[in-house]
């Protein structure tokens, strides 16, 4: 065991000297992930009136953000290998992802996933951001919850008016993961704003108010959601 | 020197694997495992830690069940005598729980191939209202602030934070040492042993009847097939087509080993027949044609009731005693005396 452990040392204090020796103020880049409901800033466990009766409150939003790729010109120039991140609004720390070393600048177009990728979905047990108790992975059937929303709202016919959203499935034709693009200017710091009233307003929730496995409505409700993230400013 | 730093680590890694006393091997002729060592390196240490979780009724939510109360050693891992499988509160389940063994070949888990990975596969159990009604995230917690755990994990994984990883990982550790590979059929084939003449008989009947499912050196081919059972009305269990919701694999079942077949009972994903006589019964006699019944079933079966103790005799030579009895697997008594 203490060879294991020595080793995995040597090995970290290695890649750690490289990355310090190369890396520069200017190789830092984070995004930061900005939960909104229309105009206003999201605030969790607080009603947002949609009409003048009615009102949604958000009681979970965590999500998965992996894969993080920049290009220029649809060139790749440089993908953060291993990087999965938990976002969950009740994690104020959660909401940024700092990156270090972006190599081969300058970029104009970021991507990544919204989820997991099926071939981590399929390789057993991992630690971090996608540890099995954090609460994103289904134990009836393998597999993680690449996006979960919960909360309340008048109109869902339901016990204390809650509606529930886990989106995942990492299986044809219930492939839940979804690909974020933005076209960017080399920056050092961006935010994205993810509007949960319009994805809610695409869902009818006087009688969709839960989805809670791999399937095609999952599928469709996580495309609605990868079209309302959106790039706010950039410094 | 990275490289360098990597390749000896591998070295190291090797010669540690392989200076382990620990029950796994491959036995010889048996292909490659379907699970990546590479992730999750077996150690003393940790396959210890796992054979305790297995063990420790820790794992539910009010500390009464263990893995153990429906996978005990001397019944193959398996719940003997229920037909349904028995959990929390005495609470039923749905299914009869799987007898384990060799799962380091086995590519997926559950009857209905829910599960993708076997570190994953006790998640399943751990949360489920009728078996354990936990959640790993308070396991994680109980662990955490017992007596013994923190240091068994800074043993086995050199951290003594539990995290869900490596509870997980130290379960499957204990689970792939459950290799069973030395019936009285594994020393045939090893010239070892010689079968009687009515064991010969029944293993001639058994690969031209059997075992195009129950594939050697396994006894399962991992798929997923309709055997021809009636449904059962009280439970509606259509199997592998609650995954998929595909309509092509209603009541299709995970063809499960036959290894150790004598102290499995009871039989088939409901546990419906006590007797290895009544499975044979149930593929002679009762196999019920409906539209997604396996390929492999369309023609009948055909023994009679000599043939058919023949073949019962030659699947009694599937016990394998050492593995049933072996005291690796047993409970761990001095793990938990060091409290």
């Amino acid at each position: 065991m203490c060879i294991i452990s020595f080793t995995i040392f040597f090995y970290s204090c290695k890649t750690n000297e490289v990355s310090t020796l190369n890396s520069t103020s200017t190789d830092k880049f984070s995004i930061t992930f900005q939960p909104v409901f229309g105009a206003e800033n999201l605030i969790l466990n607080q009603k947002h009136p949609i009409n003048e009766t009615d009102s949604i409150e958000i009681n979970v939003l965590r999500f998965y953000i992996s894969n993080i790729e920049f290009y220029n010109h649809d060139k790749l120039i440089h993908k953060v290998l291993s990087s999965y991140h938990l976002i969950d609004l009740d994690d104020k720390k959660s909401l940024k992802i700092d990156l270090e070393s972006i190599q081969n600048r300058p970029f104009n177009k970021i991507k990544c996933h919204l989820g997991i990728d099926s071939t981590t979905n399929v390789s057993g047990a991992f630690g971090h951001d996608l540890d099995p108790t954090k609460g994103m992975y289904w134990t009836w059937q393998s597999g993680y919850i690449n996006f979960k929303l919960e909360g309340k709202s008048e109109l869902c016919p339901t016990r204390n008016n809650q509606f529930k959203y886990h989106l995942g499935g990492y299986q044809s034709p219930f492939y839940a993961l979804q690909t974020l693009e933005f076209d960017i200017n080399d920056a050092s710091e961006i935010i994205i704003d993810i509007d949960l009233q319009a994805i809610l307003k695409n869902v009818d929730l006087a009688s969709k108010h839960s989805i809670m496995s791999p399937s095609d409505r999952a599928v469709k409700l996580a495309e609605i959601v990868a079209e309302n993230f959106e790039i706010e400013n950039t410094n | 020197m990275k490289k360098l730093l990597f390749f000896l680590s591998i070295l190291l890694l090797t010669a540690f694997h392989q200076s382990d006393n620990n029950p796994f091997y491959i036995p010889k002729k048996w292909k490659k495992p379907t699970y990546d060592f590479t992730k999750n390196p077996l150690s003393i240490a940790k396959i210890d830690l796992g054979k305790a979780l297995f063990y420790d009724p820790i794992l539910s939510r009010d500390n009464t069940v263990s893995c153990t109360t429906c996978h005990s050693q001397y019944n193959a891992f398996t719940h003997v005598d229920h037909s349904l499988s028995h959990g929390i509160d005495d609470k039923i389940g749905t299914r009869n729980s799987p007898a384990l063994m060799n799962l380091a070949w086995q590519p997926i888990f559950m009857w209905d191939g829910s599960i993708n990975h076997l570190d994953m596969q006790a998640l399943a159990p751990i949360s489920h209202p009728n078996e354990m009604g936990e959640t790993i995230e308070n396991v994680v917690l109980k662990l955490q602030k017992s007596s013994i755990y923190p240091t068994a994990f800074y043993t086995a994984f050199g951290d003594s934070a539990i995290t869900g990883e490596h509870t997980l990982k130290a379960i499957s550790q204990f689970l792939l040492t459950l290799v069973s590979a030395n019936s009285k059929y594994d020393k045939v084939m090893r010239k070892e042993a010689k079968f009687t003449k009515q064991e010969k008989n029944g293993y001639k009947l058994f690969k031209t009847n059997c075992s195009t499912c129950h594939q050697e050196p396994l006894f399962t081919n991992h798929q997923f097939e309709n055997n021809g059972l009636p449904i059962d009305t009280t439970l509606n269990d259509f199997g592998r087509m609650n995954i998929t919701k595909k309509p092509k694999d209603a009541q299709k079942f995970k063809v499960p080993t036959l290894r150790n077949i004598e102290f499995s009972y009871p039989y088939m994903h409901d546990g419906r027949f006590k007797k290895i006589r009544e499975v044979l019964n149930h593929y002679t006699k009762n196999i019920e044609h409906n539209p997604t019944l396996s390929e492999h079933l369309q023609q009948p079966i055909i023994l009679t009731s000599n043939e058919k103790i023949d073949l019962t005799a030659f699947l009694l030579t599937l016990s394998d005693r050492a593995f049933l009895f072996n005291p690796a697997y047993s409970y761990p008594k001095s793990f938990f005396d060091t409290k």
